[in-house]
């Protein structure tokens, strides 16, 4: 046994950089695997700590736009409920529209944003409390001052220092004392924007006095947030709300916290998101597993004649195995703990990302013991069943069939074509080295390929995402794209003196007055929140790009084409449209209209539903207005549009109709992070492959090179060939991979991501950019691994090598 | 002489482990000759055929081969001389196992660059009819023929032989033996190194070598034989 060791220990010695690089392709599938799968888990745990640490609510009334009550008078409804001893906390909270200009240094950030007053006093607020990143929360002391607290993915977005100052509508300056999070913000996905939105939201908290001082609103409240037990009946409680409220004559809004895009992006998408990371990961795994088979296999297979010599002095088979078996012991060891480090290296990473896209107040990210166990098991088995066949397959033939030099030739098969003379030999032995060992041809291929599928659909969902983001880009910008978008902070008849403050400015060229409210459409199944925008499409500053049907002045709306397919109808048809119509002064209603589609356009984005402003009387809001389009005067910037119109008390937002799109690019971004952390490993796993692959070879060929430089053939010329075979199997390896990841794409975006991003219509698109890439990385790197062995092949002792088969 | 070796001595190792392969070695070939090298396991006779292949370089001395000084060589000029000037015959044939028999020979054609036309070279060791069958198609006898005819096929002037016979029945190896007699003509010298005594009675002259040291240089003891007579 001690003989066996010492042997095995020289065959680690002697094969060491090959041990480590199997054992690295192990550890990366095993590795990825584990990285990828854990992060289902990470965030549902952490998400569950942080909206019960910080108490998200469960119920949340919102009074109609633009109204107020009184201090108390939403929390005295709560005594009129049934079930008001299942309310555990309640905070009445008074929140408004306004623009922010975070600016510091030499960058102008202007966006829009909110500010939400709260309540302080004892410790509070007890619902949708927060946690500070930087500074501090504020307390009761700060009731009436003006400071507030910034959010803090809007604040790591600009790089804001921890504390400072900032501004908001009427040029009210603030202090801000720490940047925060609170649940509804986890990630900042705001009614009429886009989830993660915090290149364009700024998000303010301040004490209710404080709110109220600055809004101009002393004692008035707007909102109230609630918890309950975790026994009761939330919807019983929704509905007894929406009763009480009706009773005190206060107009509201009851919604759950599953109604919270923030929330239930986070929360609920958790599963499909995995199910995208679970595919790419099996795809990783496999393509190293069958990789590391192939490899441990033919390193196996090379002992073959000395299990024959073994067997013809009368050792037993059993004991021939072990030789073998023992490297793969080493391998799959080595395996195993680069398993774990690459498992918590890709692991941290990703965490990194994730935290920096979401940042929680409590992020767990514990190795996944469990998960990683299971595939440990199979980067164990692996080497053992890959060793294991050679072997067999060596103990059942005669000793002297094993011992024979030819146990290494695979037999080609008669192939008429592959017999016809060729006339430059150095051309032909690359493609008849891949043809005479089809077996380890086609399983060197799959391994490069999977790997290349993964890249190509981590590349590819990236570019289909960015080309949806382009194509939204190119609509919204229309022939103007110097248009900007301006939000008043509430109703005003056309030509008020608030449109007519903006009008005026020196900046604004033109105005033109348009109508932005939030509804819904269904057809008899599940209904599709959209805004709707009404303006003058027919000769007016900007219309919708059609894609079917017309525009016209008559009722109608002009669907996107995602949400038409979603509905399952087409121009002509006929759809509900869940919608506000104004009751009183500042109250509103939620009526249903049947409506006609008139036309289709090619947003991607599903939920934007155009109207003729001449359709504004269905809402109830003829001749009035809620937002403007601008175009600048010749020479100003949207910076200085924005600028100007900071003075001006009604505009509660002015952004470029890009800032949207530049949102969402934004938050694609971030999601390279993640992107970036599994190129940089694929990329190793493809190379380590293929430099295994030629390391093999070369051990396996080493007579037919002896034989080569025997006959004067020099080694650049054995590298070339060495080259072409490698060039030949990336060529089809990435071919395949290209294939694969295309499928995946595919899958991805019209399979997967309608589910888990149904607002967001993709398209299967694979940039000449990334093909670039992809054949580059794939070909190149693979044609190139030989290189590696270029000082082998030239340090080779060519009559030793000769001599040693004989 | 194409072959010309005066005071080669080839070491391995060094301080008390060093070996000593070849020791004072003088050896001159003519073109056309048929030369046999005998001796036992370990006499060095390997290592001489390396050298005037310029697989391995002497320790001292001179080695020159068809006008070439292999002492001193760069390495890329090594390359070239093996290229150019010997070709080798393997015990173990060393064939490429993807290519066909023709094209194996080819592959002599290619490394050479020499004129030879591939058919022809493999009818004149009587393999025209197997032509496209890959080596593990053919016979050891046919195998090694198929080495022979690659050899020839570079044109070279010495063809160089481990043990040509080592791994064929009597009967095959008596009909390769005859095949490379019949290459010793004109300006080609064929050297064949065994340790079988019965092979070097066809020999034109046979090199003894002992420990690294020619100890018998001159025709066959018995006087020179036909193929025929050889028994082993």
């Amino acid at each position: 046994m001690m003989l066996l060791l010492r042997w095995s220990w020289r065959d680690l010695r002697a094969h060491w950089a090959k041990v480590l690089a199997i054992a690295v392709v192990i550890g990366i599938g095993t590795g990825g695997y584990a990285g990828l799968t854990s992060t289902a888990e990470w965030r549902r745990v952490s998400y569950d700590v942080s909206y019960r640490q910080l108490a998200m609510y469960d119920l949340r009334v919102d009074l109609a736009t633009g109204s107020t009550a009184p201090e108390s008078a939403l929390a005295a409804v709560l005594a009129d409920i049934a079930s008001q001893e299942d309310v555990v906390a309640a905070e009445e909270r008074l929140i408004f529209p306004t623009q922010v200009d975070a600016s510091f240094g030499d960058e102008t950030i202007l966006v829009r944003g909110q500010v939400t007053g709260a309540d302080f006093r004892e410790g509070g607020p007890q619902v949708n409390a927060f946690h500070a990143f930087t500074g501090r929360a504020l307390t009761a002391a700060d009731a009436g001052e003006p400071v507030v607290m910034v959010e803090r993915s809007f604040a790591l977005f600009y790089g804001l220092p921890g504390t400072g100052e900032l501004a908001i509508s009427g040029d009210r300056e603030l202090a801000y004392v720490g940047q925060v999070t609170t649940p509804e913000y986890f990630a900042v996905a705001p009614e009429g924007e886009m989830f993660m939105s915090e290149a364009t939201y700024a998000a303010i908290f301040t004490t209710l006095e404080t709110a109220q001082e600055v809004a101009g609103l002393p004692s008035r409240v707007n909102n109230l947030v609630l918890t309950i037990t975790d026994t009761a009946d939330r919807d019983a409680i929704q509905q007894e709300l929406e009763a009480a409220l009706a009773r005190a004559g206060l107009g509201a809004t009851v919604a759950t916290r599953d109604d919270n895009l923030s929330y239930s992006a986070l929360t609920t998408d958790v599963d499909q998101d995995q199910a995208m990371f679970n595919v790419l990961a099996f795809l990783l795994f496999a393509g190293a597993v069958g990789a590391a088979f192939n490899l441990i296999h033919r390193l196996a297979e090379q002992q073959r004649r000395e299990i024959g010599i073994g067997m013809a002095i009368g050792v037993r088979p059993r004991v021939l195995a072990i030789r073998p078996l023992l490297v793969s012991v080493q391998i799959a060891v080595l395996g195993v703990i680069f398993g774990v480090v690459i498992g918590t290296l890709i692991g941290n990473a990703m965490a990194a990302v994730f935290q920096s896209i979401v940042p929680l107040p409590v992020w767990e990210t514990p190795f996944q013991t469990g998960v990683f166990a299971g595939v440990a098991v199979v980067g164990l088995l692996v080497p053992f069943g890959a060793s294991a066949i050679p072997v067999w397959r060596a103990v059942r033939v005669a000793p002297i069939a094993a011992i024979k030099p030819t146990h290494l030739v695979a037999k080609e098969a008669a192939s008429p074509k592959a017999r016809h003379a060729t006339t430059n030999t150095f051309r032909a032995m690359p493609l008849r080295n891949l043809r005479r060992a089809p077996r380890r041809t086609v399983l060197t291929i799959l391994g490069i390929a999977a790997a290349m599928t993964v890249l190509v659909g981590f590349l590819g969902i990236m570019d289909s995402v960015f080309d949806a983001v382009d194509v939204a880009e190119v609509e919204a910008n229309g022939t103007r794209p110097d248009r900007i978008a301006v939000t008043l902070d509430g109703f005003y008849p056309i030509g008020s003196p608030a449109v007519q403050a903006i009008e005026d400015a020196a900046s604004v060229a033109e105005v033109e007055p348009v109508l932005r409210v939030v509804a819904s459409v269904d057809r008899g199944g599940d209904d599709i929140d959209v805004i709707v925008e009404l303006a003058d499409l027919d000769g007016g500053m900007w219309a919708p790009s059609v894609s079917a049907g017309a525009l016209t002045d008559e009722l109608g709306v002009l669907l996107s084409e995602k949400a038409a397919a979603d509905l399952g109808v087409t121009v002509g048809d006929t759809v509900t449209f869940h919608h506000p119509r104004r009751t009183g002064l500042t109250s509103y209603a939620f009526v249903d209209s049947e409506i006609v589609v008139v036309a289709l356009h090619p947003n991607p984005v599903r939920g934007f539903l155009y109207m003729d402003i001449g359709s504004s009387g269905l809402f109830g809001l003829e001749g009035l207005a809620n937002g403007l389009n601008v175009l600048p005067t010749p020479g100003a910037t949207t910076e200085a549009v924005q600028q100007e119109l900071f003075d001006v008390d009604s505009a509660a937002s002015v952004q470029s109709v890009t800032a949207v799109m530049e949102a969402v690019r934004n938050a694609f971004d971030q999601m390279l992070g993640i992107i970036q952390v599994m190129v940089v490993a694929i990329l190793l796993l493809a190379l380590l492959i293929a430099f295994n692959t030629a390391a093999i070879n070369l051990d396996a060929r080493a007579r037919d090179h002896a034989t080569m430089f025997a006959f004067g053939v020099k080694v650049r010329t054995a590298l070339r060939i060495a080259m072409t075979e490698s060039f030949a199997v990336g060529v089809i390896a990435t071919a395949m991979g290209a294939a694969g990841g295309a499928a995946l794409v595919w899958w991805m975006t019209q399979v997967l991501l309608p589910e888990t991003l149904p607002d967001f219509q993709l398209h299967v698109v694979l940039k000449p950019s990334t093909a670039a890439a992809v054949l580059v990385m794939g070909i190149v790197a693979t044609a190139a691994a030989p290189l590696f062995t270029y000082r082998r092949m030239r340090r080779m002792d060519v009559p030793g090598t000769l001599r040693l088969m004989e | 002489m194409i072959i010309e070796l005066k005071d080669v001595v080839k070491r391995y190792g060094e301080g008390p482990l060093a070996v000593t392969a070849l020791d004072d070695v003088q050896l001159l070939v003519a073109a056309g000759e048929f030369v046999v090298v005998l001796g036992p396991s370990g006499s060095g006779k390997t290592t001489l055929l390396n050298l005037i292949g310029a697989l391995d370089t002497a320790t001292s001395g001179t080695v020159r081969v068809n006008g070439v000084d292999l002492v001193g060589a760069s390495r890329a000029a090594l390359f070239d001389f093996r290229g150019a000037s010997v070709s080798f015959i393997f015990q173990s044939f060393n064939l490429f196992p993807g290519l066909t028999a023709q094209e194996n020979v080819q592959f002599g054609v290619d490394a050479a660059g020499s004129a030879a036309d591939s058919t022809d070279v493999l009818e004149r060791v009587g393999l025209g009819d197997k032509l496209d069958r890959f080596p593990h198609e053919l016979s050891g006898g046919e195998q090694q023929r198929v080495a022979i005819a690659r050899a020839l096929a570079t044109d070279n002037p010495v063809l160089l032989c481990d043990e040509p016979t080592g791994e064929l029945d009597f009967g095959t190896g008596v009909t390769i033996l005859e095949l490379l007699q019949g290459q010793a003509t004109g300006s080609r010298a064929v050297l064949v190194v065994t340790h079988n005594r019965e092979i070097s009675r066809m020999a034109d002259r046979v090199v003894e070598l002992s420990s690294g040291r020619i100890v018998a240089d001159g025709p066959p003891s018995g006087g020179k034989v036909p193929v025929t007579e050889l028994h082993w």
